[in-house]
C-alpha cells in the first residue's frame, strides 16, 4: 500500500499567559491508504491540535513550526498558499468533530449545510447539490433523507447530527477522513451505530482514516495502527495487536490496565498516579516520569527518541529501548 | 418465611410527567420522564441505574432528594416519607443524602475557594464551626486523597479529577447515609476515572455507605454496583444483581446495550447487536412495550406493539418487562455486526 500522508517533525505551540505551550511536540506519522489509523491518549496529550495541524487549521496564537512537514501524496501542505489548501482541504482531507452541535449552524438546515459543502468544490447547479446531498444522507442511513434535508439541526438526535456531519464530511469522496471522537458524547448504542458506519463507509469508499478517541476499546475494534500519545509526543506506535498484546511503554501499559471491561473480573482498578500536565508545563527529559511506575534516574535526564522495540513498533522509552537491545 | 429488613430507601409508584410542549413539527404532548418506578435499596447497598440519554435517571435522582417535585407515587427513606415533608424537616433529610453530578464545575461555586465550599455545609448543618470545620476539611481532604493545601485554590485551578474529588468531599461533609451519584466519572479520563472508581470503593467500606451509582456505560457500573437496574423511556425494563446482569441479561435491550460496549482487546471482539434508531421520543412513546420499535428479537410480534410488558420476576430477585425473555434471543443478520480489520 502507498503512502498518502507522511508527518514528519510536526510541532505545534501556542503562545499563552502561563507562557509556551507545545501542544505537539516533533510528531512523525504516516497514514497508508486503505487503512485506519488511531490516535489515543488522555485529555491534553495533543490529538486534536495534532488533527488541526495536518490540515494547517491552526489559529493565532498557535503556531506550527517551519520545519514541520505536513506532506499529502508528495506535495507538502507547509509550502501551500492558502488557494491551494482550499483545495485540500474536504476535498481530499475531511474532518469530524465531537461536538456536531458545535459544527452545525442552528439557524440553517442541514440540508443547506452539506449543499454548501457539495458546491465548495464543484461548481453544480443548486438543483444537483441537493440530489447529491439527498444522495448523502441516504449513504449514512439518515432514514428518510429527501425529508430530512429540510430540518434544523435541534430536530436532529445526536446519532442524526453526527451522520449529518459526516455526510458533510463525505461530500467530496476525500482520500482520508479524520474523526476526533466522533462517538464521545453519544449513548453506546448510538456509538455501535456511527462506528459500524464509519468502518462501512471507509471500506465501500476505500479512504483512509485517522480516528481520534481516548477509548482504547474503541481503537482495538476498529484500527489497522495505533499511535498513543503523551505530552504532546508520540510515545508509542504499532500495529494493533502488537499493541494490545505487547505494549512496551509503560503508559501504554498503564492505561490499557486503567480500562474498566466487561471480559475481567470486576476487581479494583490499576490506576495511573497525578494527572497530565499543562502543556505550558511538560516535564523535563521523559514527559511521562514523574507518573512512571518504573522511573530510572535516565528518565530525569534526557528525553528518549522514538526508537524501534519489535517489527514496525516505535517506543519512546529508555527502558523499553533496553530491554529491546538486551532481547535482540 | 425470611424476614426481610427494612430498607434505607423504598420508592413506589413513582411518576414524572413535565407539562405539555410542543416541537416544531410535533404536537404538544406531556413528557412522561419517569413513568411508574418502584425499587427498594438495602442499607449498605450499591444499586446501579444505566440507560441511556434521555431514559429518565437523573430525574429520578432529582426526585428523590425533592430536588424535583414528584406528580405521583411515594418516596421513604429511613421509614420517614419525603414527598411529605416540610421545609424545615426536608433540611435535615438533605443531610442524610447527598448528591454528587457529573460536572463538578457546575455544582461548586467559581468564586469560592474549594476549601470554604466543604467548609460551607459543615457549617449550615451545625456539625462543626471554626477550628474544628477547619480540622474536619483537612481530614475530609485527606481522605478523597487531595493535598489539604489544595484548601485555598478555586475550583478553574483544579484538573477535572480533583474538582470531582472536591464534590465528594463536600458530600461526604454532612456524614450522609446515601450517596447518590450522577454520572461521578463520565467526564474523567480512564486513568483518572479509575483513580476516583477505588475512591468510592474505599469509601463505602470505611464509611458503610449506601449508593445510587448512576451511569451509562456498562463497564464502570459493573465496578460498583451490586445490584442493576436498566432503564428506558422512563421505565424500569430490567432489575438484577450485578453478576447475572452481565452475564446472562434477559431484557433484548439489555443484551443490546451489554453487547455494544467496545472490548479493549483486538482478539476478544464478538458479535455486536447494532440496535436500529434512537430512543423514542418521551413525549410520543409508542404503544405496547416503549422498546419494540428498536427490538432486534425474532420473536417480536403483535402483542408487543400493543400490550405493555409489566415487570415481573423472572428468578430470584430478578424482574424483566419483556414478553418474550424466556425465548433465547436470535437477531436478524442485518443487525449482527462485528468489526473486523
Ligand atoms: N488555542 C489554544 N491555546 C492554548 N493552548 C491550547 C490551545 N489549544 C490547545 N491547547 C493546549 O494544547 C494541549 C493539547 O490539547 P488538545 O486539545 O490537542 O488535547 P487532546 O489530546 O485533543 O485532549 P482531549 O482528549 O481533551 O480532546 C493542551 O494542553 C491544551 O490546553
Ligand atoms: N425540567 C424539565 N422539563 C421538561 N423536560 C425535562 C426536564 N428535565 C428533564 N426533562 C426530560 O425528561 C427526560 C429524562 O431526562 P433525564 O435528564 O432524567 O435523563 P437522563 O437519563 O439523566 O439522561 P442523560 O444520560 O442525558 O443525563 C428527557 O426527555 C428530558 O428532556
Ligand atoms: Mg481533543
Ligand atoms: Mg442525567
Amino acid at each position: 500500500m502507498s503512502e498518502l500522508l507522511r508527518v514528519r517533525h510536526l510541532t505545534t505551540s501556542f503562545m499563552t499567559g502561563a507562557g509556551l505551550a507545545r501542544a505537539v511536540d516533533d510528531v512523525s506519522l504516516t497514514l497508508l491508504e486503505g487503512e485506519t489509523l488511531g490516535m489515543v491518549g488522555e485529555s491534553g496529550c495533543g490529538k486534536t491540535v495534532t488533527a488541526l495541524s495536518l490540515l494547517r487549521l491552526v489559529d493565532r496564537p498557535g503556531h506550527i513550526a517551519h520545519e514541520s512537514v505536513i506532506e499529502y501524496q508528495g506535495k507538502d501542505l507547509m509550502q501551500m498558499s492558502p488557494a491551494q489548501l482550499r483545495q485540500i482541504r474536504g476535498a481530499e482531507i475531511a474532518m469530524i468533530f465531537q461536538e456536531p452541535t458545535a459544527s452545525l449552524n442552528p439557524v440553517l438546515t442541514v440540508g443547506a449545510q452539506v449543499d454548501e459543502a457539495v458546491r465548495a468544490h464543484r461548481s453544480v447547479s443548486r438543483a444537483d447539490a441537493r440530489a447529491r446531498t439527498v444522495e448523502l444522507f441516504e449513504l449514512v442511513g439518515i432514514p428518510d433523507p429527501a425529508k430530512r434535508v429540510n430540518e434544523y439541526p435541534h430536530q436532529l438526535s445526536g446519532g442524526m447530527q453526527q451522520r449529518a456531519m459526516i455526510a458533510m464530511a463525505l461530500s467530496c469522496n476525500p482520500r482520508i477522513l479524520i474523526a476526533d471522537e466522533p462517538t464521545t458524547a453519544l449513548d453506546v448504542t448510538i456509538q455501535a451505530q456511527i462506528l459500524e458506519l464509519l468502518v462501512e463507509l471507509k471500506q465501500r469508499l476505500g479512504m483512509a482514516m485517522i480516528l481520534i478517541t481516548h477509548d482504547l476499546g474503541i481503537v482495538a475494534g476498529v484500527a489497522d495502527r495505533v499511535a498513543v500519545m503523551y505530552g504532546g509526543q508520540i510515545v508509542e506506535q504499532a500495529n494493533t495487536d502488537a499493541l494490545f498484546r505487547q505494549p512496551a511503554h509503560p503508559y501504554t501499559s498503564a492505561l490499557l490496565r486503567a480500562v474498566p471491561r466487561l471480559d475481567q473480573p470486576a476487581t479494583r482498578l490499576a490506576t495511573i498516579p497525578g494527572a497530565v500536565p499543562p502543556a505550558t508545563a511538560w516535564p523535563p527529559a521523559c514527559r511521562f516520569h514523574p507518573r512512571c511506575p518504573q522511573t530510572m534516574d535516565h528518565c530525569k535526564s534526557e528525553m528518549p527518541g522514538l526508537t524501534e522495540t519489535g517489527p514496525a513498533h516505535l517506543t519512546r522509552c529508555w527502558l523499553a529501548e533496553e530491554q529491546h537491545r538486551r532481547d535482540a | 418465611m425470611k424476614s426481610v429488613p427494612t430498607p434505607l430507601l423504598s420508592v413506589r409508584h413513582l411518576v414524572k410527567q413535565y407539562r405539555a410542549t410542543g416541537g416544531l413539527l410535533s404536537r404538544p404532548a406531556p413528557l412522561l420522564a419517569v413513568s411508574d418506578v418502584s425499587f427498594d435499596l438495602a442499607y449498605g447497598e450499591s444499586l446501579g441505574l444505566v440507560g441511556e440519554s434521555g431514559s429518565g435517571k437523573t430525574t429520578l435522582a432529582r426526585l428523590i432528594l425533592r430536588l424535583t417535585e414528584a406528580t405521583a407515587g411515594s418516596v421513604r427513606f429511613d421509614g420517614i416519607d419525603v414527598l411529605d415533608l416540610d421545609a424545615r424537616s426536608l433540611r435535615a433529610l438533605r443531610r442524610r443524602i447527598q448528591i454528587v453530578f457529573q460536572d463538578p464545575f457546575g455544582s461548586l461555586n467559581p468564586r469560592m475557594s474549594v476549601g470554604a465550599a466543604v467548609r460551607e455545609p459543615i457549617e449550615v448543618h451545625n456539625i462543626a464551626r471554626g477550628a474544628a470545620a477547619v480540622e474536619k476539611v483537612t481530614q475530609l481532604f485527606q481522605e478523597v486523597g487531595l493535598d489539604p493545601s489544595y484548601v485555598d485554590r478555586y475550583p478553574h485551578e483544579l484538573s477535572g479529577g480533583q474538582r470531582q474529588r472536591v464534590g465528594i468531599a463536600r458530600a461526604l461533609s454532612v456524614e450522609p447515609d446515601l450517596l447518590v451519584l450522577d454520572e461521578p466519572v463520565s467526564a474523567l479520563d480512564v486513568s483518572v476515572q479509575a483513580q476516583v472508581l477505588n475512591l468510592l470503593l474505599d469509601l463505602r467500606e470505611r464509611r458503610g455507605l449506601t449508593y445510587l451509582f448512576i451511569a451509562h456505560d456498562l463497564a464502570v457500573v459493573r465496578h460498583i454496583a451490586q445490584r442493576i437496574i436498566v432503564m428506558y423511556a422512563g421505565r424500569f425494563v430490567e432489575t438484577a444483581p450485578a453478576a447475572q446482569a452481565y452475564s446472562e441479561p434477559l431484557h433484548p435491550y439489555t443484551r443490546s446495550l451489554l453487547s455494544a460496549v467496545p472490548v479493549p482487546d483486538p482478539r476478544g471482539q464478538r458479535q455486536r447487536i447494532v440496535l436500529k434508531g434512537d430512543m423514542p421520543d418521551p413525549r410520543h412513546t409508542p404503544a405496547g412495550c416503549v422498546f419494540h420499535p428498536r427490538c432486534p428479537h425474532l420473536k417480536k410480534d403483535d402483542r408487543c406493539r400493543t400490550e405493555v410488558p409489566l415487570l415481573r420476576e423472572a428468578a430470584e430477585g430478578r424482574k424483566v418487562a419483556c414478553h418474550w425473555f424466556e425465548e433465547p434471543m436470535t437477531v436478524p443478520q442485518s443487525q449482527a455486526a462485528r468489526h473486523v480489520n
